[in-house]
């Protein structure tokens, strides 16, 4: 059993890394260069999605305009900033627009392109505030998007000023801290603050005709590497402004109507309008959260299963080991094990990992270390009676746990196998992090475009509802099942 | 006993301590073929560990434990072979909770290549008529009252056709009105000659069942005889004791 146990985790984890490879390895034309480009998910109007959920913005747009003039083609991979930046610095990606501030700290870690937008750093606050200065500011809170050059300029001058500061991974976020008043401004590059108050956002920017400490965006790769790509970029840059075309994108985000982009104000005005024209969206994120889910559970159980019997072997190095195990990723937190795999292990080894991969395997050492846990507790809570009766027989430790302990151990385990699975199912939630577009992450974009936090994550929220009911009810009717 | 009878157990000079607590000291044994033991005592006196010592549930610190003729102290001898010769049934029936009746009784014959599903079927058939449960082959065991589970327990064992029986307080954890059911059939396996070690309060059956008495306490065997040297002529003053107050319940 222990033996077929492994054969099959192993079968299905090459299944699994044979998924997570296969979006990456897309048929590449023979004559012309393909990169795997990231870019930030939530950063209107450089980036974002459209009311048809297909990315956009003015990186999205030159960087199409780019490839094309230069004879290259790409692969757009939305995520956080951070994760996209780190990306790129991990080799999992050959490069990064994501309006990106050229930064001589940057600079030590990536390569830039000749700068392609002039920016510079905005601090805002709610509409209605009665802040006028940064003096104001003084032992009041500041919201930040983390990693930003907007971060980092009010990093530099809140000790001049005297301001507290508490961060998050997406501007949506940032804004309603604001606008609910838990925090009083943010800081952030000019067209995006300009962009989003356009969209509807309550915020009004300090400093529009003075921004601070100005500077350029530029497109990024690793320090050293995909040199070509880098020129190649140069050169399409140079073309399109040449030709025209940069203007012509430049103008169609700032001199459009917001609503272009995000959809009408009656589509936005209502949960049943967002969730009608975001149908697809929505679809596609309940869909990736289900995969996960269902690979996640089904890994994560057998893993869970085989440390749980590792748990209870006669050999006591196999007792320390699964322990050891067990301890070691029930104590990490998810999402500091899905960075360590998908950012922090790549950048070592320069192996690359798919964010699938990675967040599947998140899932299966996390949620299987919790599995291995009960597993071990279930087998140990069989009566050693009944262990002593079949040994009595002449039966192997081995024929025991097999005919005996097992089969009512995994009977005393099934309620929290149920549990488990609630829990994984929620947990996936937190592998939006490292890119993987499932149902909050596809929440994240649409409240990027439309700024209609409480609608959204009220969909959100009731799909995870109305999941996690019928995943219970399933669980259930399995559960009598097995008690009949 | 006469003299061509062999020795089926053979216990030497046995130690068991847990820590501080020296539970077994210095005990031998001999048990002779198709020869009932009983062995009496007060709760705490090593009865019970002894007794599981024979099947290597527990093990000794030091001493020589032979049966069937192999050296189980031995770390080399295979236990699970010489466990098949040696039935065990136990104060709480420990039958297997996840099979029916049936499937209890054919586990181990099976599991262990002795009989065919088909041969163990029909053997577990006939040992269910033995105990007198013919009915209940297909019943589940949580079904079962705890006499019920207690003769299941010995037809479990007898299934894999031991030389030895072992019972470790088999009527203790009964209802009064139902241990005469598991007693009658231990007397009918003693009738057919089986070798049989018991530990037990139950005296009356004792007196009637045993070749030989032994009584332990404080970690030794006190005295040891037949029946009736044992309840009617007892020499060792915590024997006598022991039986003025059992006997007085």
């Amino acid at each position: 059993m222990k033996k077929k146990l492994l054969t099959a985790f192993v079968a299905l984890s090459a299944i699994v890394t044979l998924f997570g490879f296969n979006g990456r390895n897309k048929t590449v034309s023979a004559d012309e260069a393909h990169y795997t480009i990231t870019s930030d998910a939530t950063y209107a109007p450089f980036d974002f999605q459209d009311k048809n959920n297909q990315y956009i913005g003015i990186d999205q747009d030159l960087l199409k305009a780019i490839a094309k003039a230069a004879g290259f083609t790409v692969t757009v991979k939305p995520m956080a900033f951070n994760a996209a930046m780190q990306s790129v610095a991990s080799s999992q990606a050959d490069g990064v627009i994501a309006g990106t501030t050229i930064t001589n700290e940057r600079k030590a870690v990536y390569d830039f392109s000749d700068p392609y937008y002039k920016t510079g750093i905005a601090w805002a606050t709610a509409k209605d505030s009665k802040i006028k200065s940064l003096s104001d500011l003084k032992g009041k809170t500041v919201a930040l998007k983390t990693g930003t050059a907007g971060a980092e300029y009010a990093e530099s001058i809140k000790d001049q000023y005297g301001f507290k500061i508490t961060y998050f991974s997406d501007s949506d976020t940032v804004y309603r801290d604001v606008i609910n008043g838990n925090s009083v401004a943010t800081f952030a590059d000019l067209p995006v603050l300009q962009y989003t108050i356009k969209n509807g956002t309550a915020l009004k920017v300090q400093n529009a005709k003075e921004p601070f400490a100005a500077g350029d965006l530029g497109f990024s790769v690793k320090k050293g590497e995909n040199q070509a790509l880098l020129a190649d970029f140069n050169k399409g840059l140079a073309i399109i402004k040449k030709n025209g075309t940069y203007d012509k994108i430049v103008n169609k985000y700032l001199s459009a109507k917001a609503s272009t982009f995000t959809g009408s104000a009656k589509d936005n005005s209502s949960m049943w309008g967002i969730l009608k024209s975001n149908h697809t969206a929505f679809w596609s994120g309940l869909k990736q959260t289900l995969y996960l889910t269902v690979v996640g559970i089904v890994l994560a159980s057998l893993w869970g299963l085989f440390l749980g019997i590792l748990g209870v072997s006669k050999n006591g190095l196999l007792r320390g080991l699964s322990t050891t195990i067990i301890y070691i990723f029930r104590g990490m937190p998810m999402l500091v094990l899905a960075f360590f795999l998908y950012i922090g292990i790549p950048a070592v080894t320069g192996t690359k990992i798919s964010a699938w991969t990675a967040g599947i395997l998140t899932l299966v050492l996390n949620e299987g270390a919790y599995t291995g846990a009960f597993v071990r507790g279930g087998f140990n809570s069989v009566d050693d009676g009944q262990m002593e009766a079949a040994r009595s027989l002449g039966l192997s430790h081995g024929q025991a746990m097999r005919r005996v302990i097992i089969p009512q151990g995994l009977k005393l385990m099934v309620p929290s196998f149920i549990n488990q699975f609630i829990i994984t199912l929620k947990d996936t939630s937190l592998l939006s992090a490292i890119g993987i577009l499932e149902l909050t992450q596809t929440g994240t974009l649409i409240v990027t475009r439309n700024s209609q936090g409480f609608r959204v994550w009220a969909i959100v929220a009731m799909i995870y509802l109305v999941v996690i009911t019928l995943l219970t009810l399933l669980s259930n009717w399995v559960e009598k099942r097995t008690n009949a | 006993m006469s003299e061509e009878k062999q020795v089926k157990v053979h216990v030497d000079k046995v130690n068991k301590s847990y820590g501080d607590n020296h539970v077994l000291r210095d005990i031998s044994l001999d048990v002779m073929d198709n020869e009932v033991v009983v062995m009496i005592g007060p709760s705490g006196s090593g009865k019970s560990t002894f007794l599981r010592m024979l099947n290597q549930l527990e093990k000794p610190n030091s001493g020589v434990i032979e049966v069937d003729g192999y050296d189980i102290s031995d770390p080399k001898t295979n236990i699970n072979k010489v466990r098949e010769n040696i039935g065990m049934v136990f104060q709480n029936f420990n039958l297997f909770n996840n099979y029916s009746v049936i499937d209890n009784i054919t586990l181990a014959p099976v599991q262990l290549g002795k009989l065919t599903k088909e041969e163990a079927e029909k053997k577990a058939k006939e040992l269910l008529e033995t105990v007198g449960l013919p009915d209940k082959a297909n019943a589940p065991v949580s079904s079962l009252s705890g006499g019920q589970k207690q003769r299941i327990a010995i037809a479990r064992a007898l299934a894999m056709d031991p030389d030895i029986m072992l019972f470790d307080e088999p009527t203790s954890a009964l209802d009064p009105e139902v241990v005469g059911d598991v007693l009658d059939v231990m007397k009918h396996l003693a009738k057919m000659g089986m070798t049989m070690i018991i530990v037990t309060h139950e005296m009356g059956f004792a007196k009637q069942v045993a070749d030989r008495v032994v009584f332990f306490e404080s970690g030794k065997i006190q005295e040891s005889g037949t029946p009736e040297q044992i309840f009617t002529a007892p020499k060792n003053e915590r024997l006598q004791t022991f039986l003025s107050k059992v006997m007085q319940a």
